[in-house]
């Protein structure tokens, strides 16, 4: 069945209106995640943009047809690795799944992470990676690119916006040798719903897909066009999209048949974020973009 | 007796929002580019995208307006509609 069908035919076990912005790919890769997963799911989403828009719960009610709950920003993955022991006494075909921001996991939930890989905790977390704490104000976080504006690194007489370089949470998580890694994004929809099913077949170990999700609010784009930003992060190799599983790193399709990558300049121009940005900022980018290429081949034996 | 709590399963006590009032244009297909290729239905992020009978439609009922089947159908059968007032 192509995807198309596939997806179609799947229920959609968030609320059809849940209070994120329009255009927002945080919500399209839950709403995409669950349809993979299915009903026997359980889900906690830390506080971030998906828990404000009521997928955590409101006033008695929940925004996901599925058990919901809400950890502190710090601990999802320990929380749920709690849930996913009790759900083995009843039933281990349940799905344990976390959906975090990137604050949420590459800075203050990243030592329970870390744990939770390393007891080989066998649940499946995702980090919706916004490149920022969005609900909060667009504060600067972790995984928030070099050079940009967010309202912790400004831009302005002195500042320049982020001073540091984002890190690099899954090649983190596949140097523990956490049992499946993978990067998504949701421009390559057959290559995100094949890694999803990959990830629902991991018995033996802590899942973690990272998912660049483009948020229009925080970045300064159009909703309309965030489809497209996800689509230029892969196509300039700003954003590599792999797999890794026992000490094997895969380059994926979409990543490994470019031919000509574009330039950086075709993801970063016309973000509000990255409009201080001149050619030699475009030039560091370029280098770091290129670095992060060539690692990756070698890892992967390209 | 209404429980303090709930768990739901199914659609008791699940949070709606409208978030079709926030529409300013509404996408309506036109029927005569349409190719039925699905492109919109793979990227709505509310998922009001359907196919039904091989046919693609979309459902305004939770459509944000935010134009993004729109900017992806390969053959531009997607019109953009100013909602009124
Ligand atoms: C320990 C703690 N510190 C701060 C907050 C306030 N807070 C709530 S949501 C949020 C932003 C989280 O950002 P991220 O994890 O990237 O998710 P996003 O909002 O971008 O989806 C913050 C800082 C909190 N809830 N708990
Ligand atoms: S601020 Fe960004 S991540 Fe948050 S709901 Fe809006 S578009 Fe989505
Ligand atoms: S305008 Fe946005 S919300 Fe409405 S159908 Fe198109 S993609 Fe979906
Ligand atoms: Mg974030």
């Amino acid at each position: 069945m192509n995807t198309v069908d596939f997806l179609n035919s799947r229920e959609d076990l968030l609320s059809p209106g849940i209070s994120a912005c329009q255009g927002c790919m945080a919500e399209l890769s839950l709403r995409v995640i669950l349809k993979v997963l299915g009903e026997k799911t359980v889900l906690v989403v830390p506080p971030g943009c998906m828990a404000g828009a009521a997928v955590g719960g409101w006033n008695k009610s929940l925004g996901t047809k599925i058990p919901a709950a809400m950890p502190q920003l710090g601990n999802s993955a320990s929380m749920l690795a709690g849930i996913k022991a009790a759900y083995d006494l009843v039933d281990p075909d349940v799905h344990c799944l976390a959906y975090a921001g990137d604050g949420g996991t590459a800075d203050i939930g990243l030592q329970a992470l870390s744990a939770a890989a390393e007891r080989r905790d066998n649940i499946i977390y995702v980090c919706n990676d916004n490149e920022a704490y969005m609900n909060t104000g667009f504060q600067k976080s972790g995984t928030t690119p070099h050079g940009a504006r967010t309202s912790t690194t400004p831009v302005g007489s002195v500042g320049r916006g982020k001073v540091n370089f984002k890190k690099d949470v899954p090649m983190m998580m596949a140097m523990q040798n956490t049992a499946y890694v993978a990067t998504l994004t949701p421009a390559y929809m057959n290559d995100f719903v094949e890694k999803v099913q990959k990830a629902a077949t991991i018995k033996d170990g802590l899942v973690y897909l990272h998912v660049l999700n483009p948020c229009p609010t925080g970045w300064g784009t159009k909703p309309e066009n965030s489809i497209a930003y996800a689509r230029a992060a892969v196509q300039s190799r700003y954003f590599l999209l792999y797999e890794y599983r026992n000490y094997e790193f895969t380059v994926s399709a979409p990543t490994k048949n470019i031919r000509e990558p574009k330039d950086v300049t075709e993801f970063l121009q016309k973000q509000k974020r990255f409009a201080h940005l001149d050619e030699q900022d475009y030039e560091e980018v370029r280098r770091v973009v290129n670095s992060r290429w060539e690692n990756l081949k070698k890892l992967a034996g390209l | 007796m209404e429980n303090e709590y709930r768990v739901v399963y199914g659609d008791s006590g699940l949070y709606v929002l409208d978030t079709a009032s926030w529409r300013t244009f509404r996408p309506v297909i036109d029927e005569t580019k349409c190719v039925n290729c699905g492109t919109c239905l793979l990227y709505c992020p509310v998922c009001a995208v359907k196919k039904v009978d091989g046919r693609i439609q979309i459902d305004l009922s939770y459509c944000k307006g935010c134009g993004i089947c729109r900017t992806e159908c390969p053959k531009q059968a997607i019109m953009w509609v100013k909602e009124e007032e």
